[in-house]
């Protein structure tokens, strides 16, 4: 039985890797999209280009420009003298936001009326809109607690009989800590989130289209005649893929270390482990779909199919807690979002067995239930 | 593999239907062991599905088929180690080397691997490719491939072999050459099972089935066959008067 | 160039798209499964942030600051009665993102005229819902000090004092902040792309594979013949495709759309065109479906997603990636879907994006005319 095995996986790496332009693609492809998804998958907001509109023209309104300007997250590099104006800015997306602060600002401030100071925000993306809306009501939180502070000191200052005598008053200060991603980069959570991206594209694509060729070709007619049991003929055409697959895993790990520095505070070994029980998933749906599929493009529309939903329903970038309680659900069945949970895990967390057990033991279910139905599906028939 | 008793093929009353087109109709025939038996008949005329069946790839809908004395419906495997099979399209490896090829299928056909280099220069010898082992199988020329194909399919020594028309597209001395190892191959004892087209091949055969639409409208030695329409008549004759009576039949 | 000759080989083409039902489903099911994912499963909006309390004070003002907590909507109580053990429990299992410590002293301290601490404890792994989480956090325990202080300040009679600086957030284009409205146009070029370089970069290569490109060869037709007749059965598809998004996307999703619908097509039609070539060109080159399939997802599907600013702001990337979306024609086109559909702008303020458009697509047509000019010849 191996013997047969071991001549399917020979001819299979044969074909593979002859050409240099085969070679190329079990090593491009990955180290390419781990370079791209970890410097342009970046949702921190940095730099933000604040346009500023001062139609009061004070010391108070200065006062409030330097608090944005001491902010490291905006950068006023825009003027705006009139309404016009600051709508062309959002137009032509030089700005991001505009701050907009009405004639008679100080004099409010001074009469201790309360003042009004607008913040025209870019909604166009909502996710970095609302952000930046925080930051800059945050700003201006700011700046209120000095002037409610120095004001409220004076009031109870002026009231007391004896004399100038500064009263302290109560507060409550948050105080953050932030586990595992201190300086919260967003590159440490998405860059081991790309092992999952390119383990499943891979394994899933190489099967299903290596499959779906030799039926093309015909040459899958002529090894259905020889007396190879379809264990043999599934297990030849996925163990190859599945090497593959755990080489590419290696390389984004290592890229991820290298270039990134994202921490890998786990074990490896286990997560080399998990790779291989997830990749049990993907190659069973990759031999589902070469049994669904007669042309490499149906193949190809299939895998494209599965995987879009599959991926974006991981918990890549868009948190699953987020999702309407019935797609919650699906991805219950999607082996994408334990793997996800596994190794930003042992990536970040550095959690063991002991608590990504459950998730472990899904894949292994998923992957065998997936694998064992589509061999039923892999007849050794035309038919 | 012990050979069995009886004939090298035992087909009867042979059904099978896609949806609602019938391409193969009752057919019923027997192939003693060491024949050569043709299947002639025109494109459409079933011949590659019925061979398809007698291979163990396509389920027949009714009817029964043995080969080797094995069912091919319920034993389809067991088939599959007694015959090889070359099917009318290329179906080897273009991107693999000549030698490749025959490691590949001398491996899937479960070769055992002290005799492995023994068959695999057999039958490099046998088609003649002798010095190409390291050429890879997109440059050879039309019937040089089909020659590997032959020695791809008896690496492991089946004693039955089903050819669907390994000759189409190969030309006529290219042809000829492949016939003679043909000839050669039921010499040794081989039963070979081959459709073809070419109304000159059918010359060849030691049997013949003709068919047409599913059905096998002649059947018998080519002299049989011939001096059943006369003197003087030649296959093509045969050919066209059985399926010209077969259409007034079914009219 | 022949008219008869580019009909016939559009007319195979088509058919070819057309007898393969099930491709052909998908290729217009893709629109609908993009949307349905985008519009309705998948929001960037963050509320509902599982979160442990930890009381060690269990005193009346404590309790205050954990019924705030309890009320916001950004946050929801999963626990209680925590503790440090269970917090980290939590964390590691990822059942909770947020916890958050009263220390013993809150009551005395607040009391005393002390200033008191929460303690809020952040998974950062997922480091965008951490950073918002964080930022509602604070301002929650911010608002509370400031009434706090509020209320000691009227308790020693010196009147209510509102803070000085309002500050009127208004949102323009995308008032609801849906993340619908801005990902739905956008994904326009995303649908765009998989129909245009992914499907056309398997076409000519199955040609060569199947061998029927040496029977083509063998006729008069010209590459130009063959290359546009091949491209106007897929730009077909692709326009079927943007109709069934922009179709859905207003009247499903709700998507707003402000701007010219005219100038929407063209500008659709002139990225598609570009795209289809770009497909085209190289399954000239690679004459393998799974080499022309691969490098058509690493060349049009990935940068279309990640590089175009559908999803992931273009300023916040490294300046050497900034500069390389550049080049990206999916940048361009994503910023008309949004200027047209969010903004409501029009050539004024487009034109360069279309210009460049224009040029990406001559460009790669001319390419891949004359490579397959090369190849065929």
């Amino acid at each position: 039985m191996w013997e047969r095995i071991l001549q399917i996986i020979r001819k299979e790496f044969r074909q593979a890797l002859r050409e240099p332009r085969m070679r190329a693609i079990v090593i491009g492809p990955p180290l390419i999209q781990t370079i791209v998804f970890g410097f342009a998958v970046n949702l921190d907001i940095e730099h933000v280009r604040l346009g500023w509109m001062d139609l009061d023209r004070t010391a108070e309104s200065r006062e409030l420009r330097h608090a944005f300007d001491g902010s490291p997250v905006f950068t006023i590099d825009h003027q705006a003298d009139s309404e016009a104006a600051a709508q062309a800015l959002l137009d032509r997306n030089e700005v991001q936001a505009v701050v907009r602060i009405a004639p008679g600002f100080s004099s409010d401030i001074r009469s201790g009326k309360q003042t009004e100071v607008q913040i025209l925000l870019d909604g166009s993306n909502s996710n970095t809109a609302a952000i930046i809306g925080n930051y800059a009501s945050a700003v201006i939180a700011r700046r209120n607690q000095q002037l409610l502070g120095e004001r409220q000191r004076q009031k109870l200052v002026d009231r007391t009989a004896a004399g100038p005598v500064l009263l302290r008053i109560p507060g409550v200060q948050p105080v953050r800590r932030v586990w595992f991603n201190p300086e919260l980069k967003s590159r440490n959570y998405f860059v081991p989130g790309v092992v999952v991206n390119i383990i499943t594209l891979v394994t899933l694509l190489l099967t299903a289209l290596s499959i779906v060729r030799e039926k093309e070709l015909g040459t899958m007619e002529q090894i259905m005649v020889t007396p190879i049991r379809p264990i043999e003929l599934i297990l030849g055409k996925t163990i190859p893929f599945a090497i593959i697959g755990m080489v590419d895993m290696i390389l984004v790990t290592a890229i991820a270390l290298l270039l990134f520095h994202v921490p890998l505070r786990g074990n490896f070994l286990l997560l080399g482990f998990s790779s291989a029980l997830f990749i049990l998933s993907t190659l069973g749906i990759g031999l589902f779909m070469s049994t669904i599929s007669e042309t490499q493009q149906q193949a190809m529309m299939s895998t494209f199919f599965f995987f879009m939903p599959a991926f974006t329903l991981s918990g890549f970038n868009f948190p699953i807690a987020n999702m309407p309680l019935p797609v919650q659900w699906i991805t219950y069945l999607n082996p994408l979002r334990y793997f996800m949970d596994i190794v930003r895990g042992i990536f970040l967390k550095g959690i063991g067995i002991e608590i990504l057990w459950p998730q472990m033991a899904m894949l292994a279910v998923i992957g065998v239930s997936i694998l064992f139905v589509s061999a039923l599906r892999f007849r050794k028939r035309l038919d | 593999m012990q050979p069995r008793n009886g004939s090298a093929v035992e087909v009867r009353s042979l059904v099978k239907r896609f949806n609602s087109f019938v391409a193969v109709d009752r057919v019923t025939l027997d192939v003693a062991r060491g024949e050569i038996f043709g299947f002639l008949g025109p494109n459409g005329a079933g011949k590659s599905t019925t061979i398809r069946i007698l291979c163990g790839l396509l389920a027949p809908t009714e009817g029964s088929a043995r080969v080797h004395g094995f069912n091919v419906a319920t034993q389809p495997e067991l088939v599959k180690k007694s015959i090889g099979y070359m099917s009318q399209k290329f179906s080897l490896y273009d991107d693999l080397t000549v030698e490749e090829n025959l490691e590949f299928f001398s491996g899937v056909y479960g070769v055992p691997r002290n005799v492995r280099p023994l068959r695999q220069a057999y039958a490099l010898k046998m088609a003649g490719l002798e010095g190409e082992e390291h050429t890879m199988t997109r440059l050879l020329a039309g019937g040089w491939k089909q020659r590997l194909a032959l020695g791809c399919a008896i690496l492991h020594q089946p004693p039955i072999l089903f050819l669907d028309e390994p000759t189409s597209g190969v030309d006529p001395i290219a042809r000829r050459q492949f016939w003679d190892l043909i000839y050669a191959m039921a010499e040794s004892g081989t039963t070979v099972f081959v459709s073809t087209h070419y109304m000159e091949e059918a010359e060849y055969c030691h049997r013949l089935a003709l068919m047409y639409k599913g059905r096998t409208i002649a059947l018998g030695t080519p002299a049989e066959l011939k001096a059943s329409h006369g003197p003087g008549a030649t296959m093509n004759d045969v050919f066209i008067a059985s399926i010209e009576h077969e259409e007034a039949e079914s009219r | 160039m022949s008219f008869r000759r580019y009909s016939a080989i559009f007319r195979k083409e088509g058919l070819h798209i057309l007898r393969d039902w099930r491709s052909l489903a998908m290729a217009l099911g893709v629109p609908i499964l993009l949307l349905i994912l985008f519009g309705y499963a998948l929001t960037l909006d963050v509320d509902r942030i599982p979160t442990v309390i930890y009381d060690q004070d269990g005193s009346p003002q404590s309790r205050e600051v954990v019924e705030r907590f309890r009320g916001s909507r950004f946050f929801s109580i999963v626990e209680r009665q925590g503790d440090y053990r269970e917090i980290i429990r939590r964390i590691d299992n990822s059942t909770a993102l947020v916890g958050v410590v009263i220390p013993r002293d809150f009551a005395r301290k607040v009391a005393g005229n002390e200033v008191a601490e929460v303690q809020l404890l952040f998974d950062g792994s997922d480091s965008n819902t951490a950073s918002i989480a964080a930022g509602y956090a604070e301002a929650l325990v911010l608002a509370y000090s400031s009434e706090l202080r509020e209320r000691q300040v009227i308790r020693r009679g010196a009147g209510k004092m509102p803070p000085p600086i309002d500050a009127r957030v208004r949102v323009v284009y995308n008032n609801e902040l849906k993340s619908r409205n801005f990902i739905v146009p956008g994904l326009i070029a995303v649908i765009l792309m998989i129909i245009a370089a992914l499907l056309t970069s398997l076409t000519i290569a199955r040609e060569w594979e199947n061998g029927t490109m040496e029977q083509l060869l063998s006729t008069p037709v010209r590459p130009t013949e063959l290359l546009l007749g091949k491209l106007s059965a897929y730009f077909v598809l692709g326009m079927a495709d943007m109709a069934i998004a922009l179709a859905l996307g207003v009247s499903v999703f709700g998507v707003p759309m402000r701007g010219s619908l005219l100038l929407l097509i063209f500008a659709s039609a002139l990225y598609l065109f570009g795209a289809l070539c770009w497909g085209i060109l190289l399954s000239t080159v690679t004459r393998s479906q799974l080499l022309a399939f691969q490098v058509a997802l690493i060349s049009s599907f990935l940068p279309a997603f990640l590089l175009s600013g559908f999803i992931f702001a273009i300023p916040d990337m490294p300046f050497v990636i900034q500069q390389f979306t550049r080049i990206v024609p999916a940048r361009y086109f994503v910023a008309l879907l949004k200027g047209i559909f969010l903004k409501g702008v029009g050539v004024s303020v487009l034109w360069a994006d279309i210009l460049f458009l224009f040029v990406y697509a001559v460009l790669v047509f001319a390419l891949a005319s004359r490579t397959m000019r090369q190849k065929m010849a």
